[in-house]
């Protein structure tokens, strides 16, 4: 490619970075605004005044507990996920047994459910083993609805894992345990990288199973924090950008450590293979 | 080392687990949301059993096909989108300069939550005030389309913000995806003398296939359950015009108080999602590989 | 030996899952057990302290005083927003799960509930004197067969908001016939100042607009006749209303691309004085009056007018309205009694301290010498008592399913994709299948 054809490259790259930096950009002047300044003026316009308060009215709403819960839920949440979906995809793509497709097609259906429709079986359930506003619930919720995607994404990767390594291990004795723990989950540590990327976000904005499972303020969560500027005739967009700039804050960073791992794993596990 | 790799008990601690999570809280509510299909049920009283009437309903329910139309409309835009965001993966994983904050940079809309999208796009569709339409303005449109209030706009017009939303969520499977090609098939393909484009086209497109055919299985199953920014931003409207499987079924069981219809919708959104997922797989998979 | 490891392991986490599960369990018997001297009311509401901190307040010190003279009943509170409420009810109702006591909308919301058999009456607590207190026919929306199961909070009426400065800069003045709106919008719009703000995206705002002309053209009865099937709704007169709604969408009385504008977007076009004119209901006056986050200019700007007489019919002071949400008692609550008290207890205090903390316009009667309020105040106040009558949102007055067919209708008449003869049909054929 010539001089030319990079500058047109990067010129294209960066107009689309632009373009992707814009939402922050755009949510932080949000959370600035009141409600007339944020309908009626130019979305990227400065505020007239900045509304510092509508934070001051975020933070008094009580978003300590519910960022907590957040943390611990969301992280507790992808570390069953990530774990049982790799040693799931690990068993049927690696080991030999007759049932391996089925199941594998068991999992893929499991994509396809809206949640609406689970909703009130869920619940049912939930009472029945009396989770209902129980963290808990909720935790091994968002597991087993992450489930199916992550083993799909994990899938991939563990076709092309060569054989060669796992014989290797056998043969010189490994059992299954030392060589799926040791082996196996290592190499995939940039898949895992990303898994737990696309977990995080999606525990960290679900709000539907929250607000339906839980009732104790105690347990809620940040999303739950943004139903809280949500009136009957009334909404106050301003807080509700204040929220939401205040929760994408530590995913942003989890996202930059994790994102840096995708590629690190690689090279490193390069290195082995 | 077969033997080893056909250990029962391994394999059943290793599936089980998994297997047991998602039986239970998928498995039996997707059953149970099958049986309220056959029940005429406004999910506050008695139920009543009436057979498969429901379904019979839905099946010569135009609403439903239209929305389902739509779904799959989605659905074929997602994948085809995939290809832009391959190209942009592949560009990202090659070693050109700062393509590592390129990289972290594209991702950040996929971070927001769809509150912060759909409220961000909703500006960007406003009819008088919002930037699209200032944009079309300054460059001489004398009356821009009011994007989200027509119906022959409005599915479209909807469509990007979603597709916008899942760039991220596919680069970076993809991403991950290249970066695990070993780099000695490509030095030696350019030693060969291969030009980027046939690298990419004849060497690292076959080597991540595998992740391709999963992405569009995922891009069709995600499409066809969408609900999200169509809630939020148009209510499927105007008179269902930005409808879709998913938020007919969230409307006729929450909002019209009729959940054994809404159940039966929502049971019929699974097998057509099965169904398309079945044929896709089928016309994608090579002699070699049918894994998936 | 490995395997046994991972064995135990996995069996580990189960078994932890297992026991945080079962200590939850025992947890909420423990909690149950120990109510022998304390009762807990658990407790609903859509009021959440960000949205509407006034709302919010006012429940906390009713329940605060109710606990102090009953102090062997606590009251516990799960506060939503709206949709997540209204979802959370419905899911709640389905396991048999409703709070003790929670908030409910009139009519069609409620009918489903009360045949599930899933609130109480309250007839009890409302004949001894209860029911004088509250303005004639807003506990009526909550009955099904002369019982009543909800104590309304509030009442509202839809009127006409208009932007005096912006009338007078164009010259014209408050419309009292549809012939003067008509000369208004175009007067405005020849201006190029867009005439009405309209977010129809939330679809009830259109059905507003489309009430008023019915009631105008056909009477105070023909809507109302039409839904409890007394009538047709191919009544000529509910036709010509659907024609009128489409004459003014032709002559673009309302703002660009309503169709896909939520309220909020078309309010706050109104509120910036980039529109005229504003049909919305009564809980918007806080925003015209006492609200201190709006610019006084504006608020001193902003009057009101009743909807027009359409070619020499209508009663001027025939409004569309009604009861928004009302408190209701679970039928299976185990502390129904404490329960019942509590509501009576709450629709007694909320009157007075609504109207003047959070300029809500409550149920119960308000003697507007008493308290002191804005002049909109007192000219809505004067005007709800002497109306001559109120009919109930359309959307709040049908049942579910067939509030989701007019509604969608209602966008399909403004967007012009149906045609008033159509609209009607449409609307017989919903109302005659669930005959």
């Amino acid at each position: 490619m010539g001089r030319l054809g990079y500058a047109f490259l990067y010129l294209c790259l960066g107009i689309i970075a632009l373009f992707q930096v814009f939402p922050i950009v755009w949510l932080f002047l949000f959370s600035l605004k009141d409600n007339s300044e944020i309908f009626s003026g130019s979305p990227f316009a400065l505020p007239t005044e900045f509304r510092w308060e509508n934070y001051q009215k975020v933070w008094e709403g009580g978003i300590g507990v519910y960022f907590f819960n957040s943390v611990w839920i969301t992280g507790l949440a992808i570390i069953l996920t990530v774990l049982l979906a790799s040693m799931a995809t690990f068993a049927i793509t690696r080991m030999n047994w007759k049932l391996n497709k089925f199941v594998l097609g068991l999992f893929m259906v499991g994509l396809m459910i809206p949640i609406h429709s689970a909703l009130i079986p869920l619940f049912n359930m939930f009472l029945n083993v009396n989770l209902i506003d129980n963290p808990l619930s909720i935790v091994i919720t968002y597991t087993a609805y992450n489930l199916p995607i992550t083993m799909m994404i994990l899938l991939g990767f563990y076709y092309t894992l060569p054989r060669e390594i796992e014989e290797a291990a056998i043969i010189d004795g490994c059992s299954i345990n030392r060589l799926f723990f040791r082996i196996i989950l290592p190499m995939t540590a940039p898949v895992i990288s990303t898994t737990v990327i696309i977990n995080m976000i999606y525990n960290w904005n679900e709000f539907v199973f929250v607000n339906t499972f839980i009732s104790s303020d105690e347990y809620k969560t940040l999303t739950v924090g943004i139903q809280n500027f949500i009136g009957q005739y009334m909404t106050d967009w301003g807080a509700i950008g204040a929220t939401l700039i205040i929760s994408i804050i530590p995913i942003l960073l989890a996202f930059i450590f994790f994102s840096n791992k995708v590629v690190e794993g690689i090279s490193s596990s390069a290195v082995k293979g | 080392m077969n033997k080893v790799m056909s250990n029962k008990l391994v394999i059943a601690l290793y599936v089980l687990p998994a297997l047991l999570l998602v039986g239970v809280l998928i498995f039996i509510p997707l059953i149970l949301s099958g049986y309220y299909g056959l029940m005429e049920w406004d999910g506050i009283g008695a139920m009543k059993f009436i057979g498969l009437e429901n379904y019979s309903n839905a099946i010569r329910d135009l609403k439903f096909w239209d929305s389902a139309w739509h779904s799959l409309l989605l659905a074929i835009f997602s994948t085809l989108s995939l290809v832009i965001y391959l190209a942009i993966s592949m560009i990202l994983a090659s070693k050109i300069k700062g393509s590592d904050l390129l990289r972290k940079i594209y991702l950040i809309p996929m971070l927001l939550s769809s509150v912060a999208i759909a409220q961000l796009w909703i500006k960007v569709f406003n009819p008088t005030n919002g930037m699209l339409n200032s944009i079309l303005m300054s460059l001489g449109v004398d009356s821009p389309p009011a994007w989200l209030a027509e119906p022959k706009f409005v599915l479209f017009a909807i469509f990007v913000p979603i597709l916008w939303q899942y760039a991220g969520f596919y680069i970076l499977i993809y991403y991950a995806a290249l970066k695990n090609i070993p780099g000695s098939l490509i030095e030696a393909a350019r030693i060969d003398g291969a030009s980027a484009f046939q690298i990419a086209y004849k060497i690292k497109l076959p080597l991540i296939m595998g992740v391709v055919k999963v992405t569009i299985v995922l891009a069709i199953v995600g499409s066809l359950k969408y609900f999200d920014l169509i809630y939020v931003m148009t209510g499927g409207g105007p008179n269902g015009a930005s409808e879709v499987m998913a938020s007919y079924m969230y409307k006729l069981a929450f909002a019209s108080n009729d959940f054994g219809y809404g159940s039966a919708i929502g049971f019929l959104l699974l097998v057509i999602t099965l169904i398309v997922t079945v044929i896709i797989r089928k016309l994608t998979a090579t002699k070699e590989e049918i894994q998936y | 030996m490995r395997n046994k490891k991972a064995i135990t392991s996995l069996v580990a986490i189960f078994a932890l899952l297992l026991f945080a599960a079962g200590c939850s369990g025992s947890d909420d018997e423990s909690s149950a057990s120990g109510s022998d001297d304390a009762k807990t009311i658990k407790f609903m509401h859509l009021w959440p302290e960000g949205s509407s901190k006034d709302h919010y307040e006012i429940v906390n010190e009713i329940i605060a005083s109710f606990e102090e003279e009953n102090p062997d009943v606590k009251v516990d509170l799960e506060v939503l927003s709206n949709e997540q409420y209204k979802d959370k009810l419905k899911v709640l109702s389905s396991s048999d799960q409703l709070p003790d006591v929670g908030m409910t909308w009139p009519a069609g919301f409620l009918e489903p509930y009360v045949d599930g058999n899933m609130f109480t009456p309250l007839n009890d607590i409302l004949e001894d004197g209860l029911q004088d207190q509250f303005v004639s026919g807003t506990t009526e929306a909550y009955q099904v067969d002369g019982k009543t199961y909800g104590l309304p909070l509030e009442l509202n009426i839809a009127t006409v908001f208009y932007n005096k400065k912006i009338f007078e800069e164009n010259n014209v003045e408050a419309p009292k016939t549809y012939e003067e709106l008509k000369n208004v919008i175009s007067t405005l719009k020849d201006n190029g100042v867009a005439p009405i703000a309209l977010g129809n995206k939330d679809r009830w705002t259109g059905s507003l607009w489309y009430m008023y002309l019915a009631d105008r053209i056909g009477g105070a009865d023909v809507l109302n006749s039409a839904i409890d099937r007394s009538g047709s709704f191919e009544d000529p007169a509910l036709t010509e209303a659907a024609a009128k709604v489409q004459e003014l969408v032709d002559m673009g009385a309302f703002i660009k691309g309503f169709n896909g504008l939520a309220d909020q977007e078309a309010k706050s076009m109104f509120m910036n004085g980039q529109a005229a004119m504003y049909l919305i209901a009564t809980w918007d006056l806080p925003n015209y009056t006492t609200n201190e986050d709006v610019p006084q200019e504006f608020r001193d700007s902003v009057g009101y007018f009743n909807f027009p007489t359409v070619g020499g019919n209508g009663d001027m002071t025939s409004f569309v309205g009604g009861p928004g949400v009302g408190l209701f008692v679970s039928e299976d609550s185990e502390v129904k009694e404490e329960a019942k008290a509590f509501v009576k207890y709450f629709a007694e205090q909320w009157g007075e301290k609504s109207v003047t903390q959070a300029g809500v316009i409550p149920a119960t009667k308000v003697n507007s010498e008493e308290v002191e309020l804005p002049d909109l105040y007192l000219d809505v106040l004067n005007d709800l008592n002497s109306a001559s009558n109120i009919t109930l949102f359309a959307d709040v007055q049908m049942s579910p399913d067939v509030a989701q067919v007019h509604l969608d209708q209602i966008q399909a008449l403004f967007g012009g994709e149906v045609s008033p003869e159509e609209f009607t049909k449409k609307h017989e054929e919903a109302l005659a299948s669930e005959e």
